[in-house]
Order: structure tokens, then C-alpha cells, then sequence
């Protein structure tokens, strides 16, 4: 401990002191401080010293596998938001702005429709177009008031009708 | 002592992960920091634990060392590394209250086996409060003007100068 500071103990000691004491002082300084070089304190075995590097070593790898382990993380992160947002832009799509589904509409009845006997078909046809025709003319009548009968019990009558027509019908 | 050119190499060194650097650096100053964890503890065992934690927390806090006096960083960082412990011994202290007479028994033994081994300025040192304990241990281990002193302590030079002079005076006295 030879090289210590250079500082002027004499010097720092006259800011506050008169020339005369600040020497006295900067003198037990160097005194007090011998004492401390004349007793070195014990030094770290060899053994001590390769520990604390060991120490340093493991912890500077523990710090690269953090690290690693972050940056990972991160990637593997970034990636995840990547295919959350795909898979949402994709579903996005297929609802709103991709083509539709062609939704099959008729105003014929199925059965009628897939049909292959026409020669039957046509006589279903004419059956059902005579009886529309006959409710037409009960429907005009009643609104007309020509039959003088109750009014409910014709309206009863006639939905009883159209029930058995439409069940008949898909029956075939 | 490393030169300072030598220095700033071996801390960049250590700031970009270098085992080779930090050991560079435990080889100069583990023993200057053993003997100033050694001179407060009076304990070897409690020295070597305190050298590697310092040196673990260098690994960490490395990157906020942003030039100057390296020394200085380093020994204030011993510096809190000496207080942690301290504190932890209070903690510790804390705890076993509660099993006090084993406690007593423990530390009477731990007292005597160390005591075997503290030198005559290990007992003397004792003698002086805690705190100009550690100003002394850290103007002479850190090898720090009274100036860098004062300024890692926040405090006037006058006042650093008076605590160190008044401690070494009666350290000597007590030494006679």
C-alpha cells in the first residue's frame, strides 16, 4: 500500500486549522495509518479467489441463459401475435368479404320440385290449382259477406281447409 | 495497480461479458476488498462470502459504472454490500430472539473460536464505533483521496477529514 494517494494532507488540514496544528494532524493521520500497513489483514486463500471467478463465471452464464431465454420469448411471442392476427384476418374474411353461400329459394314445394314423375305431377297440379281457386272464391265471399253465415266459424273452416290441403299434398 | 489504460480495457471488457476480465479483476482487487470486508467483519468466513457477492454484484451492475474513479464505484459498492449484510445480521439477530439461549450459547462459541484468530488491530478496531470503523477501513482499502471520500458520502471534506482523524487518533492510543 505504498502508492497511495498523492494528496497533500498538510495542505487540507490548513483550510480549516493554522499551519502549525494542520501539520500535527496530517502527521497522526500518517502515523494512524501506518499502524493499519504495519498489520495487513489476512489475505483470501487461493482457494477463496478461484470460488469468487467460479462465482462470477456461473453467474455471467445464468445472465446469457436469461438472455436467451428473453430473446426466445420475444420471437416466440412476436410469432404467436402474427398467427392470432392471421387466423382472426382470415375469419374476418370468410364472414364478411368472401363469397357467399348460394341459399336455395322456391316458391314451389320441394317434393314437387325434385320430382321426375311429371305425368303424376301435372294431375297434383291441377288438384291443387282447382282447390286454391275454391278457397279464392270462399276468400271473396266471406270478405264479401255473401254467405250470411257466422264469420269465425268460416275463418275456422277455411284454415282447416288449407290444413288438410297442405298436408294432403305432401303426402302426395 | 492496474494502469488506467489497462483498466478502462479490463471494464469494457467486463461490460461486454467477459469472464477473462472480471477475473482479471478479482486478481486486482479481491485482496484489497477482502481485507477491507475482513477488517469490519473480523471474519474470514464472512470475508469470503462477502468478496463473492461483491464480485456477483459487479457482474450485474457493471453496465452502471459510466467512468471516473473506478475505485470509488467499486468501494461504495462494497461498501453497501458490507451494510446488506450488516443488516441481514440485525434481521438474523431479529429472529433469534426467540431461541435466545441457544443464540447466547452459539455465539459465545462462534466468539471464542474467532477470537483465536483476530490479530491485536482486529480488537482494537473493534473498540471504534461502526461507522468511523468503516471510514477508516475504506480511506485505506480504497486507496481514495479525502476529497472522493467526502463526495461518495455525500459530505463536507471537513467533516471526513475531522471523522478519520479523530478515529486513527484513537486508534493509535488504544494501540499503544
Amino acid at each position: 500500500m505504498n502508492d497511495r494517494n498523492e494528496e497533500n494532507l498538510k495542505d487540507l488540514f490548513e483550510k480549516f486549522l493554522d499551519s502549525e496544528q494542520a501539520e500535527r494532524n496530517a502527521e497522526d493521520i500518517r502515523k494512524g495509518e501506518e499502524i493499519l500497513r504495519e498489520h495487513p489483514a489476512p489475505e483470501p486463500d487461493g482457494e477463496v479467489i478461484a470460488d469468487v471467478k467460479a462465482q462470477v463465471v456461473r453467474e455471467l452464464l445464468g445472465r446469457e441463459r436469461s438472455v436467451t431465454k428473453q430473446v426466445v420469448y420475444k420471437v416466440a411471442a412476436v410469432a404467436a401475435t402474427f398467427i392470432i392476427l392471421a387466423t382472426v384476418s382470415v375469419k374476418l374474411f370468410e364472414k364478411g368479404g368472401g363469397p357467399g353461400k348460394v341459399v336455395r329459394a322456391s316458391v314451389m314445394p320441394a317434393a314437387l320440385w325434385d320430382s321426375e314423375d311429371i305425368a303424376a305431377d301435372d294431375v297434383d297440379l291441377a288438384i291443387l290449382t282447382a282447390e286454391i281457386r275454391e278457397i279464392e272464391e270462399e276468400a271473396l265471399a266471406l270478405q264479401l259477406g255473401g254467405n250470411g253465415g257466422n264469420g269465425q266459424i268460416d275463418l275456422e273452416e277455411l284454415e282447416t281447409e288449407l290444413m288438410e290441403i297442405d298436408s294432403d299434398f305432401w303426402k302426395g | 495497480m492496474a494502469k488506467s489504460d489497462d483498466l478502462a480495457r479490463i471494464i469494457d471488457g467486463c461490460k461486454a461479458g467477459e469472464a477473462e476480465s472480471f477475473e482479471t479483476l478479482v486478481d486486482i482487487y479481491g485482496r484489497r476488498c477482502y481485507g477491507y470486508f475482513y477488517r469490519l467483519t473480523g471474519n474470514r468466513e464472512i470475508s469470503d462470502d462477502l468478496l463473492g457477492e461483491l464480485f456477483v454484484k459487479l457482474v450485474t451492475k457493471i453496465g452502471s459504472f459510466k467512468g471516473g474513479s473506478f475505485e470509488s464505484w467499486l468501494f461504495k459498492t462494497a461498501s453497501n454490500v458490507f451494510y446488506d449484510h450488516l443488516r441481514n445480521k440485525q434481521r438474523q439477530r431479529k429472529l433469534l430472539e426467540a431461541q435466545k439461549r441457544q443464540a447466547i450459547s452459539k455465539l459465545a462459541e462462534t466468539k471464542k473460536s474467532e477470537g483465536e484468530r483476530i490479530d491485536e488491530l482486529q480488537i482494537q478496531l473493534e473498540k471504534l464505533d461502526a461507522e468511523t470503523r468503516e471510514l477508516i477501513m475504506l480511506r485505506f482499502y480504497s486507496q481514495l483521496s479525502f476529497k472522493e471520500i467526502a463526495k461518495m458520502r455525500s459530505e463536507p471534506i471537513g467533516t471526513t477529514l475531522s471523522k478519520v482523524y479523530r478515529g486513527l487518533k484513537k486508534l493509535r492510543e488504544l494501540m499503544e
